[in-house]
């Protein structure tokens, strides 16, 4: 039914879409906490910077990171000297270009989930003597949950879509970084790819629509939660 | 404003565009054509603009990329390939016409690095392409599922047989170009590009080039394409495989038959 090659872009797909989304989390919370809950100077320029892969080509995003995270750039050069690790034309950078270009995605939803959390609620936790931390993990933390969950799936979707971003950095590299879009692209250059393309849509297609309806579930509980506090 | 006196402005906006004509004759070519070509067609289509005062628009990508999109329907008058076998491919669709169809060019494959890095190989079977690239690096060229490059890599490195292992550290670029300049940026440790590519470019060393039989000749087939076939288009391809043209392709590294 499915040729090695094309298992092998699934798989590597999905991969690559889940370190994507999970090793942004960390940094998604924390961003999307200075937004919604902090005042500081320079706030709307984090706001914007965040922001960019929503609004700037994919290939611009792909380019950058190429310049820095290559091992000829900045950044990339000294991961390669020091710590021999190289982002370029492996699944580790095909991971960080696909964390940038969803990273937005994941940062609005956390910042959504956040602000729907009543303060009230924190509040009286406070109140009743519980340290900051304890209020976040035990009160805000489990509110947001459903949010997150539901900004998570809409992320791992676009990462997983991505294909800008991927070729220009990482390149077209079979079992490395020929994700889903980048078989397509290939296959619909390739004489008799036609057929093979349009499994692979259709595979794209399922997922899409699988991680949606997914993020649609999850998005009503958040507003069952919301009517309940 | 009065209602008469804005459609008075519309009706000279919609009427002044009439009056302008563009200084060239408005039957430019347009012309689809691989990458590799780039260079010395962009300084062809110059002179052919002194010459006859007819301006000539480019899409230059791989063959197979231009191929594709002739097939469905892009607006190119006239098509240059890599490869035969992507001109064959559109001849076989009735989309080219065939009398028009010319093979003036001839290319060599070469084996290049980055400057800094410059490296001598002798290309002859069983060499040693783990010494050029290292531990982990990697090497460039078109993809050699579609693109020519790529295609005449793979079978001279399967001519050398050292192509299962050129395999494993394959990246697959869109063209020949976009290979070059992976290399040029020193992300590549090494790529396969045609001689006149390595030539055009300061920041590449030519390692090797490959023997001439190790793949098919290299050749870069001109045609017209059917539906647009037009005295204009028919004239700039008589124009590229004219006298002053060769000068120009021999200039840029191409033999010219």
């Amino acid at each position: 039914m499915l040729s090695a090659l094309e298992v092998e872009a699934l798989r590597l797909s999905l991969q690559v879409a889940l370190v994507a989304v999970t090793c942004s989390l960390p940094l998604a919370v924390g961003v999307a906490w200075l937004l919604a809950r902090c005042e500081f100077p320079g706030k709307t320029l984090l706001d914007a910077l965040v922001h960019l892969p929503l609004v700037l080509p994919p290939v611009v995003i792909g380019y950058f990171l190429l310049l820095t995270f290559g091992t000829q750039g900045p950044i990339g050069g000294w991961l390669h000297e020091t710590l021999g690790v190289r982002l370029i034309f492996t699944r580790w950078g095909a991971a960080l270009a696909a964390a940038v270009m969803s990273f937005p995605l994941v940062v609005r939803a956390i910042r959504l989930a956040l602000e729907a959390v009543d303060s009230g609620l924190e509040s009286a936790a406070r109140t009743l003597g519980a340290s900051r931390l304890d209020v976040f993990l035990t009160v805000t933390l489990p509110l947001m949950l459903p949010g997150i969950v539901a900004g998570c799936i809409v992320a791992f979707a676009a990462a997983l879509g991505d294909f800008g971003a991927t070729i220009t950095f990482v390149g077209n590299v079979q079992g490395e970084t020929q994700t889903l879009s980048l078989a397509i692209y290939s296959l619909t250059q390739t004489p008799d790819g036609d057929a093979a393309a349009l499994r692979l849509v259709l595979i794209s297609l399922v997922l899409a629509v699988g991680a949606l309806y997914a993020s649609e579930l999850a998005a009503r509980r958040v507003r069952r939660y919301v009517g309940r506090a | 404003m009065q209602r008469s006196t804005f459609l008075r402005y519309l009706a000279a906006a919609c009427v002044l565009p009439l009056g302008a004509r563009p200084a060239l004759a408005s039957d430019e070519v347009t012309v689809f054509a691989a990458a590799s070509l780039q260079t010395a067609l962009e300084a062809i289509a110059r002179l052919y603009r002194e010459r006859s005062g007819r301006g000539v628009r480019f899409s230059f990508a791989a063959s197979s990329a231009l191929a594709r999109q002739i097939e469905h329907g892009a607006p190119a008058a006239v098509f240059a390939s890599a490869d035969e076998q992507w001109m064959d491919h559109l001849q076989a669709r009735g989309l080219i016409v065939p009398a028009t169809r010319t093979s003036l060019l001839g290319n060599r494959l070469v084996l290049v690095v980055p400057a800094a890095r410059a490296a001598s190989v002798d290309l002859r079977p069983g060499f040693d392409l783990a010494a050029v690239l290292g531990t982990d690096g990697r090497w460039v060229t078109g993809d050699p599922a579609a693109v020519p490059a790529g295609r005449y890599a793979q079978q001279a490195l399967s001519a050398l047989g050292v192509w299962p292992f050129a395999q494993t550290r394959l990246v697959r670029a869109e063209n020949v170009r976009v290979a070059l300049a992976l290399v040029e940026r020193g992300e590549a440790a090494a790529g396969i590009v045609y001689a006149t590519d390595a030539r055009a470019s300061t920041r590449v060393r030519v390692a090797g080039v490959f023997p001439a039989d190790s793949h098919a000749p290299i050749s870069y087939p001109f045609a017209v394409v059917a539906r647009h076939d037009s005295a204009a288009a028919r004239d700039f391809l008589r124009f590229v495989g004219g006298d002053e043209a060769r000068q120009i392709w021999r200039g840029h590294g191409f033999s010219v038959r």
